[in-house]
């Protein structure tokens, strides 16, 4: 039965491989979407955290986190509040780093609790105003960078002062410049991106985040990393994406399939009434459509996840975001884009299948007779 | 290949219509086990009516079609009672284009749940049976007219039919390739002993079968049934 279904997709290539092709840019779109969004979402819940801080205060109405542009005044009133213990500023400078698009360099206030929690693990602390780096001990390896070696930021040379360890994924591939330095490597003096705080004891994340954003207009505080996917405009944006794609999916992809194995049982009307003639049953004569229908998904859907893991990259060059942003293929992801896919042929091949058990085998092979 | 005895079939009074079109008016007939009958009439005149009524394919509007005690058109699933019992063979030979002679043999099989090595072993030997060894992996684009009929033959014959019903089975060929054809299947009759209704024109096919009906206007010539049993 194996045999007779693929023998029979490819008597009709041409027609198997554009109905494939339909239902692989669906599952692609979908497989793409959610990697991107799971980027966005492992991006996020590094990028709240950062400094092991309790809660980030970003600019509101951002198309995504790290597009956010504070003025530095902002830190010292942060720090009055009687919700905060302590505020430090951060500026992050994405695609910093020719050898590692994804590497993000924190500017960051060197009394604060950012720096302070930096662990070196060789070298020394840079010294103050001399053009010096500190480089997270992930980012040290893959660029087999030692202290005392030489690293180019934007085209600006600076010393490694020395390697730290902080724990948390982002800080730890990416590289700590004085926030001084940074803001004039960019040219933003007196902007930063966003400015982590940690929390007095006894305060509530949620409350607090409430009066912050209630003291300080502009501002919106991100205190877990679903937070920081909703606040991104990308990120709501993408999930709503992915839902109408999924729909549109299933019922143009199903359409489509219908269409190909209607016209594909109208033109074999001899053969499947030759199958019911010498003894097959309805249910297996629909149950070879129907497994049509669903081999021309299953091989549409896989070429659509090879498309969507490539897509998913463009996706997020096309957005602009890929520094900070990797597209993550979680086997999930994969298995959302195949269930799509497989779906799509069984809706799409039920009614053929059905219109099969009610075709009349005399009837059919009359037809084939001409 | 195991010896099958013939099925008793017996028709009566059954009639059909399509709609407006009445195909079949009050038609008897008998085969007993292993005989051979022959149907013939003008084109139009019921024929191949008939004999799907007789296999199943059909349901009559009136009357009773019993084979060795069966109808198959009123049990709960005809497509197995088909396979038990009957199989055909059509004008044309009607084989899947991208299977080989072997697979298109194995067909019916497939349908019965046969397992895949049998399958291949009885396919093969039908073929063996039909002299078409030498073509089993050969696609029917490769095979002549008569040469893809004797495949079709061997194919009704995998599920050991009781009944063979063939439509026209040489209309498509030619008078030397449907001699052949007509050989096989009557060898077959006389060697497996198997019940054969044949539709034809071909009075080659009435010289050769116990009986002969001939149909006119979906009724039959009572006179004409006497007169060719013998
Ligand atoms: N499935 C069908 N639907 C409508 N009319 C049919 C159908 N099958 C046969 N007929 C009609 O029934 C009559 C007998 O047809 P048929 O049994 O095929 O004749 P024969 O085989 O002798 O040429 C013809 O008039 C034919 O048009
Ligand atoms: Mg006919």
């Amino acid at each position: 039965m194996f045999a007779i279904i693929t023998t029979n997709l490819l008597r009709r290539s041409a027609r198997t491989v554009f109905t494939a092709l339909g239902i692989a840019v669906g599952v692609a779109m979908i497989v793409a979407l959610l990697s991107f969004t799971q980027g966005l979402k492992e991006t996020a819940a590094g990028l709240v955290h950062l400094g092991g801080s309790d809660l980030g205060v970003f600019q509101a109405n951002v198309s995504d986190p790290t597009a956010s542009i504070l003025p530095d005044s902002l830190v010292g009133r942060l720090a009055a509040s009687p919700d905060v213990a302590q505020a430090t500023p951060l500026l992050l400078i994405v695609e910093g780093l020719k050898q590692d698009q994804s590497a993000i360099v924190f500017g960051a206030d060197r009394a604060g609790f950012f720096t302070r929690g930096l662990v070196l693990i060789a070298g020394r602390p840079p010294l103050r105003g001399a053009p010096e780096v500190l480089l997270g001990d992930r980012l040290a390896r893959s660029l087999r960078l030692p202290s005392g070696g030489v690293l180019s930021i934007h085209g600006r040379y600076y010393r490694v002062a020395g390697i730290y360890h902080s724990g948390i994924l982002f800080e730890d591939s990416g590289a700590v410049l004085s926030l001084a330095q940074a803001q004039a490597l960019v040219g933003r003096p007196g902007e930063v991106t966003d400015v982590v705080v940690q929390l007095a004891t006894g305060a509530r994340a949620s409350s607090a985040a409430q009066r912050i954003e209630h003291s300080f207009p502009g501002t919106q505080v991100i205190t877990d990393p679903q937070q920081a996917l909703r606040a991104g405009a990308n990120g709501t944006l993408i999930s709503k994406a992915v839902l109408v794609i999924v729909v549109i999916a299933l019922i143009v992809g199903s359409i489509s399939v219908a269409n190909t194995m209607a016209m594909s049982i109208m033109e074999r009307q001899g053969e499947l009434g030759l199958l019911s003639t010498v003894g097959w049953s309805p249910l297996r004569v629909a149950s070879l459509i129907l497994g049509e229908g669903i081999a021309v998904s299953v091989l549409g859907a896989a070429g659509g996840l090879l498309l969507g893991v490539i897509g998913g990259g463009l996706l997020v060059g096309a957005l602009g975001v890929s520094a900070y942003v990797a597209p993550s293929v979680t086997a999930w992801g994969l298995g959302r884009g195949l269930l799509v896919g497989v779906a799509i042929g069984v809706l799409g091949g039920i009614y053929p299948a059905w219109r099969v058990t009610r075709m009349r085998p005399l009837r059919a092979l009359s037809a084939a007779r001409g | 290949m195991s010896l099958a005895t013939g099925a008793e079939v017996i028709v009566e009074n059954v009639s059909k219509s399509f709609g407006r079109i009445s195909a079949l008016r009050e038609v008897s007939l008998r085969a007993g086990p292993g005989e051979a009958v022959s149907i013939a009439g003008r084109s139009g005149s019921g024929k191949t009516t008939l004999l799907a009524l007789i296999g199943g394919l059909e349901q009559p509007d009136a009357g009773q079609i019993m084979i060795d005690g069966r109808a198959i058109w009123k049990e709960p699933r005809p497509a197995q009672a088909r396979r038990e019992v009957v199989g055909f063979v059509f004008q044309r030979h009607l084989l899947l284009g991208a299977l080989s002679a072997r697979a298109n043999v194995e067909v019916p099989l497939i349908g019965a749940g046969v397992h895949r090595s049998e399958r291949r072993r009885r396919a093969l030997s039908l073929l063996e049976e039909v002299g078409l060894a030498g073509r089993a992996d050969h696609l029917p684009s490769e095979l002549s007219g008569g040469e893809s009929q004797r495949v079709a033959v061997a194919r009704a014959l995998a599920n050991e039919p009781r009944l063979l019903l063939a439509d026209e089975p040489t209309g498509a060929l030619d008078s030397k390739t449907s001699e052949r054809v007509l050989d096989l299947l009557f060898r077959l009759r006389d060697q497996l002993g198997m019940t054969l209704v044949v539709v034809s024109y071909d009075t080659a096919v009435s010289a050769r079968a116990d009986c002969t009906i001939t149909l006119t206007d979906g009724t039959i010539d009572s006179a004409n049934v006497m007169l060719s049993r013998q």
